[in-house]
């Protein structure tokens, strides 16, 4: 699995690093982000790209999980 | 990788506030904001610094605390609180960050307008407001390369909670200043436009409407007679052509209170649900392939049509906008510089007021920064007026530019 840290990113970096990440086409990938606005456009980059998506909340952190 | 879904759901749902942002926006303008002004974050702010320090900073004509802004950065708070995205957090490099926003709103009052703005004249009819969409377009352009070269301001980081509700309670002690000086009465260190006042002759005639004639606000012992100011001793100080003439104040024009501060707080909750920002559309549509804030800048020009054409303030062409310039290349350049500045900000200065409404400290650290510059520009003499750049324009936006160089390349290629 592949797995991303967007934590304290400025935009649009957490969607560059996510973009990167999915240039190989991972069956898996796992994106750790703690703004709605990084959750948000994460979640939608990977729904867009044919993930299911889930976001577990942990206090400060989101983890973003894709898989296909 | 496998190929993407261009358009999702969420381009819909981000269209659509932008539709509504700038219905809003138009419908402002028909309760008294100024022409193509319902929305202007840079102007908004340079008017809530003219009220408190405009008697330094040469701001008569624009001191105002503009309600919109208490209400954006109310609604704001209240949506994060709701969905929990309420976070003290910052510590990204915030004095560039202060730079930034400095430069951020320099540019965008040489221009006349911030990036939002720019998509609100075109919703006008103003096509002047092309050029600065030009430069908008130039501006992510040299950002984009800026990005890829790996600059980066550093990561943000969990703060203290108090640090996060700076912003808040900044947006209260605004509201209660706006609340005292509603009736156009205020403290002596402020400065306030009069309620659709003209200056005649500035800092020394100005006018406002009283029943169908006018009065006169300045100075004292005038009084109009025949349509002209004159002085107790009987000296004209403006003849009845040149009264007529004269147009209202920029920071005089304005919806009442109540229905900015309520525009204002649905534009805030709109825009931190949607995180619509006016110039991530044209940065994702290049660098990530993703449309979803395209659809919010396009959806806010549709949105601020067609409630312009409804209340018949539609006015297509190049001459004679309100609060606008037709200088082309001041238009683009001034353009270029706040554009870069705010894709090196990470976002234009809705989302900047928006992350300080979230409890970022950054976001708020560029809002401060857009009011140290809104104060200088204007002090300085650099912001433009409806006739067109002023002489300092050029080798303020070239020391600008430079700036914005330096700032990226110290900042390059250090990813955290």
């Amino acid at each position: 699995m592949k797995e991303l840290d967007v934590r304290g990113l400025s935009c649009p970096m957490p969607l560059m690093h996510t973009k990167k990440a999915l240039e190989d086409d991972p069956a898996e990938i796992m994106v750790h982000a703690d703004s709605g606005t990084a959750k948000a456009n994460v979640v939608a980059f990977l729904q867009d790209a044919g993930y299911s998506v889930t976001v577990d909340q942990s206090g400060e952190e989101y983890k973003i999980k894709g898989t296909r | 990788m496998t190929k993407r879904r261009v358009i999702g759901p969420t381009a819909w749902l981000v269209g659509g506030a932008g539709l509504f942002i700038g219905a809003v926006a138009a419908w402002l303008v028909s309760q008294g904001n100024p022409g193509n002004m319902g929305l202007c974050i840079a102007c908004f702010w340079r008017d809530i610094t003219g009220y408190f320090f405009g008697q330094w900073t040469n701001q008569a004509a624009v001191a105002y605390i503009r309600p919109e802004i208490i209400g954006i950065i109310l609604g704001a708070v209240v949506a994060a609180l709701v969905t929990k995205e309420f976070k003290p957090r910052g510590g990204s490099s915030p004095l560039l960050r202060f730079v930034l926003g400095f430069i951020f709103m320099s540019s965008a009052l040489v221009f006349l307008g911030c990036t939002v703005r720019a998509w609100v004249r075109l919703g006008g009819g103003d096509l002047t407001a092309i050029w600065g969409i030009i430069g908008i377009i130039i501006g992510v352009v040299i950002g984009i390369q800026i990005l890829k070269s790996g600059y980066n301001l550093g990561r943000a980081k969990s703060m203290a909670a108090p640090l996060g509700w700076l912003l808040p309670a900044l947006a209260i002690v605004l509201l209660v200043f706006a609340v005292l000086s509603a009736d156009g009465t205020k403290s002596d260190f402020a400065t306030l436009t009069p309620a659709n006042g003209r200056a005649v002759i500035p800092g020394e005639v100005v006018v406002a409407p009283e029943g169908d004639g006018l009065k006169v606000l300045k100075p004292a012992d005038a009084s109009v007679v025949d349509g002209a100011v004159v002085a107790a001793d009987g000296t004209v100080l403006a003849d009845a052509e040149k009264v007529a003439a004269t147009k209202p104040m920029p920071g005089g024009k304005r919806a009442a209170l109540i229905i900015s501060l309520f525009a204002g707080l649905a534009i805030g909750v709109v825009a931190q649900r949607s995180r619509f920002c006016s110039i991530g559309g044209i940065r994702d549509a290049i660098l990530v392939r993703r449309f979803d804030l395209l659809f919010g800048v396009v959806g806010l020009v549709i949105g601020a049509t067609i409630v312009n054409m409804i209340f018949g303030q539609y006015n297509l062409g190049f001459e004679a906008q309100p609060v606008a310039h037709n200088d082309i290349l001041g238009n683009i350049a001034a353009m270029v510089i706040a554009a870069l500045a705010a894709v090196m900000l990470g976002g234009c200065p809705l989302r900047q007021m928006i992350m300080g409404s979230e409890g970022d400290v950054d976001g708020l650290v560029a809002v401060i920064g857009m009011i140290a510059g809104a104060g200088f520009t204007h002090w300085f003499g650099l912001a433009s007026s409806p006739a067109g750049l002023t002489d300092k324009a050029w080798p303020s936006l070239a020391v600008m530019a430079v700036i914005l160089g330096v700032i990226a390349f110290i900042k390059r290629a250090r990813t955290a």
